[in-house]
């Protein structure tokens, strides 16, 4: 097995190409985005840590299984990511998802910063509150919340993993904020 | 609870189950082909777009007056507006499919496209195409005349003066004409006004505008089927 180590230096791209050559190379990319993956998917799908892994792992087999139909134009990241996408929303068709506190530490200060939120009271209650109002929006707005303000994708990453128009990345992003706002006002009962 | 390393499990997997990737050929042959679908449909599109350019422009309108409103609804070119609008569709949903094509908005796409299907279809339609086309099929393909009903139709009224058929016999001042129901007709060109570019050949298709009784048509005005432009006097 490589020692990840040594592919530090090396661009997703390269490591691509080396892949393609030797398939252990591939551990080293899949390490690379194995906790920003699993953490998106959980995200979106609000399935257990368990169950994410195993979507997981099908999301690095197709990796592997496409890796000559990644096209240099696109970032490797939206391309990992754009599976990661469909695997998650048929994993979500398969099975019923059941509702889990997904958020972390870090991931309250990120929300806090983007929508203002008062900070004062107490970090659980707040973070309770971010992950059940965000949970209860629906997927569409969910996800483009999730990529653009926890995985801090840009509108044109967005687009390339969610395949729609950067247009209509903007206008999801736009109304999400909104309906996530008021759904978390709605939670803890003052105006943000 | 123990994270599992999901990598690790991912790459023995790879290696167990003796997984490959696919040949780069299949996605190449697939990101050409889509490529090739969004050029078709814009050119399809484009001569499409001719042949309502042909239809329209080679449309009766001055006959607006003697057959009244209805006319217009009967004599638009439908089969070609909606093939128009078919191959615009197809054309944005390929452009989409293409490995970028995600990035632009609907609206964008459609409008380039239908500016371009203008654009490229007015220079086929200046340089003849549309009519080329038009002429091939109502020679070589029947079913066109099935799908061209109402030019027939609006044609095939002899008891109004309307007449149209195929030049099967040419005499002094006079020729023969089968229509579309397989009747002849004997018409009289004594005193006719030639529209457009008729030509009176056997095996032409024309128009006749007179009065027309039994097997005879007076004929006032004949007109080529397909076309008008200059008209002259006989």
């Amino acid at each position: 097995m490589i020692d990840t180590r040594s592919c530090e230096s090396k661009t997703d791209e390269e490591l691509v190409g080396l892949s393609l050559k030797d398939s252990d190379y591939f551990f080293c990319l899949s390490k690379r985005y194995e906790e920003k993956l699993l953490r998106y998917i959980t995200h979106i799908s609000k399935f257990s840590r368990e169950d994410s892994e195993d979507v997981l792992q099908e999301v690095f087999i197709k990796t592997y299984y496409n890796l000559n139909g990644f096209d240099p134009s696109l970032k490797f990241s939206s391309w990992i990511y754009r599976i990661a996408h469909n695997e998650a929303v048929s994993a979500i068709r398969k099975k019923v998802a059941r509702p889990t506190l997904y958020l972390e530490e870090g991931d309250l200060e990120k929300f806090g910063d983007v929508f203002d939120m008062v900070k004062d009271v107490d970090n659980s209650i707040d973070r309770k509150a971010i992950d059940i109002a965000l949970s209860n929006l629906d997927e569409k707005y969910r996800e483009v919340l999730v990529l653009r303000f926890l995985d801090e994708k840009d509108y044109v990453e967005i687009s390339d993993i969610l395949k729609k128009p950067v247009s209509t990345v903007g206008n999801l992003i736009l109304r999400g904020k909104k309906l996530f706002k008021y759904e978390y006002e709605k939670l803890i009962g003052v105006s943000v | 609870m123990e994270n599992r390393n999901i990598s690790q499990i991912a790459i023995e997997r790879i290696k167990d189950e003796g997984i490959k990737p696919i040949s780069r050929n299949i996605f190449s042959i697939k990101r050409v082909l889509f490529w090739v679908l969004v050029a078709s449909s814009f050119i399809i599109g484009a001569i499409t777009f001719s042949l309502v350019l042909s239809a329209l422009f080679n449309n009766d309108w001055d006959l607006y007056n003697k057959i009244g409103f209805s006319f217009i609804f009967r004599t638009l070119p439908y089969f070609w507006l909606i093939s128009l609008a078919v191959f615009t569709v197809l054309g944005e949903y390929y452009y989409r499919k293409t490995y970028l094509g995600h990035r632009r908005g609907f609206i964008l796409i459609m409008g380039v496209y239908l500016v371009s299907t203008t654009v490229f279809g007015s220079l086929f339609y200046l340089i003849g195409t549309g009519r080329l086309i038009e002429q091939s099929l109502e020679n070589e393909a029947p079913i066109y005349r099935h799908v061209m009903l109402n030019r027939y139709e609006v044609w095939s009224h002899p008891e109004a003066g309307f007449l149209s058929g195929r030049i099967i016999r040419v005499m002094d001042n006079e020729v023969e004409v089968i229509d579309s129901d397989g009747f002849i007709w004997i018409i009289n060109m004594q005193d006719v006004y030639l529209r457009g570019r008729v030509e009176i050949e056997i095996g032409e298709r024309i128009k006749i505008i007179g009065k027309c009784m039994e097997t005879i048509c007076i004929a006032d005005e004949i007109r080529p089927w397909i076309g008008m432009r200059r008209g002259m006097m006989r």
